[in-house]
């Protein structure tokens, strides 16, 4: 292109050069412009078209100029690339990494790289946490129904096509589900040895799934949950370092729900634990009543025990101390003493008792005959007594 | 003609790229290639960077990639377990184009999907002859011993890969169980045993409870008679140190033991009598007797109630 660009710029000079010479010797002496004057007027407008076909290629050339340059800007401004920050990348030159060990990644910002055939910019997501579901163990549903919160109708049994299921080591069937979130932590690792990694990951949490629910038994998957989980984890770490799979497992999620065939078993027995807790409950109040109770019952007898004994001696020590009192009277006069206590006491017995009945002793002296005749209600003390004959 | 080495060094270097392009191909780290010469396979690539080759009509380039390929099943198949109970088993593996020759032989196009089919039939006949070989209980046992999953995949693994090597070029690097089923029919037997023993373990619940909560209060009921005992003790222990105290105030009592008596009589006299009482009363009964006449000589007689 250059060649011929060349060209067009010298050949008018010399065009014009020796017409030019041609003109001027003959206009000078020899004087005779008419026929030097024919001949130069075609090689005048020879000379105009040229040039104005010079000047069209050479102002054509200029914007081919412009467009080369900014082919060549292109095609070197196409390696700049960007990294985000959740990402690395890694350049392959002729197919082989740049760097070595941990140089080959590239951390987030602009970078260079040589254009397409030569270098090649793979990104690996480094930063984000990525997630996967397995789902051997679950019953068949789909993501909607879910959300919906309908599932399918349980059949009597289940078919291996359609519902997936983890089996204990008892021999029980149950569902379970994992979801475990990763980080990629060895991008290198994580992007040139594998096809598909999280497929990867996802087939390793499923064999870990497998193996926790095989060593387990259906109780200790269903109500300790977190142990199961954990027993799940441990799997897929050691799968996943086992595999190189150059991942960091951030946090895992595992839940276990029984079969919804024998659901209703299940929570039965979720009744009778709570049903022995509450009657355990019970017995413990119970307990707590009855001791309280019986400290309380235990008091009050010794309490008892105490008033009589205060009663008794308090009772002893009045008597003894009226003894006391009374014995210089009595032994001053001992018939007219007991006479008179005799009497008053009489006295005042005579004057609380209801019925006094006066029975004069017969003229004849022989004994009176009395019969009493007693209710069982106590209600009246004593019949009216019969005269004997 | 000022201009002249700039233009030849362009031109030179167009040149340049053209024949690059035309004799060189790139093999990328995860990459192994075959080069064939006239549709014949002359050449295996397995380290990656910048290759010769004769242009295209002479010489082809056919790349594979060479990281870990992750297979699984399709089926869910039945098979037999050396006790002849059928078990469902599911399994992926991951593999790798470890040798070009044989794999490019065997699969000319070089794709994944080509290679799969013959892939699983291998794994499916490997399977087979392991689970064969074990009974069901090294699947599904309480027993930790008598569990060999680890060890019934790696045998697995071990019978696969030498015929995925020689056939196929593959070898594959690791393989694990991925599911574990039972027959359907078989299912809700498992429901019917399931559904039993949750039943026992409802009734123990039951039984247990009712059992903890007899103990817990007839405990209690024991704890309660023995402090009532206690208790009963102390008072009694209580009345007879009274008695014993009230023992020397009666010592007074000793100076006129008839003076004693007759009072405590009286006393006994007065209290009995207190309410409700009848009196039958003859006229020999002081003060009674005066009813009659000045004698003193009576006997008193008397009724309660």
């Amino acid at each position: 292109m250059s060649d011929r660009h060349d060209h067009p710029d010298h050949d008018p000079e010399p065009d014009h050069g020796p017409g030019q010479t041609a003109v001027t010797p003959g206009s000078g002496p020899v004087g005779s412009p008419q026929p030097a004057a024919t001949p130069a007027a075609p090689a005048a407008v020879e000379d105009a078209g040229s040039q104005a076909l010079a000047e069209a290629l050479r102002s054509s050339f200029a914007i081919v100029k412009i467009i080369m340059g900014i082919l060549v800007i292109v095609f070197v401004g196409s390696g700049v690339f960007t990294v985000p920050s959740q990402k690395k990348a890694i350049i392959l030159r002729f197919g082989k990494p740049v760097g070595v060990g941990d140089e080959q990644l590239l951390g987030p910002g602009l970078h260079w790289s040589f254009p397409s055939p030569i270098d090649e910019v793979v990104y690996i997501p480094i930063g984000e946490i990525q997630t996967v579901t397995s789902t051997v163990g679950w019953y068949g549903t789909t993501p909607e129904a879910e959300a919906a919160g309908s599932e399918p109708e349980p059949g009597m049994s289940l078919n291996p096509a359609t519902e997936g299921y983890t089996l204990s080591a008892d021999g029980n069937i149950f569902h379970a589900r994992a979801t475990l979130r990763y980080r990629i932590s060895q991008p290198l690792q994580y992007e040139l040895n594998f096809v598909n990694a999280s497929n990867m990951v996802q087939s390793a949490l499923d064999n870990a799934l497998l193996k926790a629910s095989a060593h387990s038994t259906v109780d200790q998957a269903l109500l300790d949950a977190a142990g199961f989980q954990e027993k799940v984890l441990v799997r897929v770490r050691e799968l996943v370092d086992q595999l190189g799979l150059g991942i960091s497992v951030e946090q895992g999620e595992v839940r276990t729900i029984p079969p919804r065939q024998v659901k209703l078993a299940f929570q039965n027995v979720l009744t009778a634990e709570l049903e022995r807790r509450k009657a355990v409950n019970d017995a413990q109040a119970y307990s707590n009543r009855v001791f309280s109770t019986s400290l309380g019952e235990s008091n009050s007898v010794v309490n008892a025990g105490q008033t009589a004994r205060t009663r008794l001696l308090e009772e002893v020590a009045a008597e003894a101390r009226y003894f006391a009192d009374q014995l210089p009277h009595y032994r001053a006069n001992p018939k007219l003493f007991l006479t008179r206590l005799q009497t008053e006491t009489l006295h005042r017995v005579l004057t609380n008792t209801q019925d006094k009945i006066f029975l004069p002793a017969r003229s004849d002296g022989k004994p009176r005959e009395l019969r009493l005749q007693l209710s069982r209600e106590p209600q009246k003390p004593a019949a009216p007594p019969m005269p004997s004959p | 003609m000022k201009r002249n080495p700039l233009t030849l060094m362009i031109g030179a270097l167009l040149v340049l790229i053209f024949v690059l392009l035309l004799f060189t191909f790139q093999v990328r780290q995860t990459e192994v290639a075959v080069v064939t010469t006239f549709e014949d396979p002359s050449r295996y690539i397995t380290n990656s960077g910048l290759k010769w080759k004769w242009p295209r009509p002479i010489q082809k380039v056919y790349k594979f990639d060479k990281r870990i390929q992750n297979f699984e099943e399709d089926k869910f198949e039945e098979v037999l377990t050396k006790d002849k109970l059928n078990l469902l088993v599911r399994v992926y593996v991951g593999w790798t184009i470890s040798d070009p020759k044989v794999f490019f032989n065997s699969f000319p196009r070089g794709t994944v999907a080509e290679a799969e089919p013959a892939l699983e039939g291998l794994i499916r006949s490997s399977k087979n002859a392991v689970v064969g070989q074990h009974p069901f209980s090294h699947f599904i046992s309480t027993d930790e011993n008598q569990l060999k999953f680890v060890e019934i995949e790696s045998e697995m693994l071990k019978a696969v890969q030498p015929t995925a090597l020689s056939k196929y070029g593959i070898s594959i690097q690791f393989l694990g169980i991925k599911k574990l089923g039972l027959p359907e029919s078989v299912t809700q037997k498992v429901f019917d045993r399931m559904q039993a023993e949750r039943q026992r373990e409802v009734e123990r619940l039951k039984a247990q409870g009712e059992a903890e909560a007899m103990n817990i209060r007839s405990a209690a009921d024991r704890e309660r008679n023995g402090i009532l005992a206690k208790a009963e003790a102390a008072a009694t222990a209580i009345r007879g140190q009274a008695d014993a105290e009230a023992a020397k105030s009666f010592a007074v009592f000793r100076d006129d033991p008839d003076l004693a008596v007759f009072l405590l009589k009286l006393s006994a006299l007065e209290q009995t009598l207190k309410e409700r009482s009848t009196l039958i009363l003859d006229e020999r009964t002081p003060p009674f007797d005066l009813l009659n006449q000045p004698v003193i000589n009576s006997k008193p007689g008397s009724t309660s109630k």
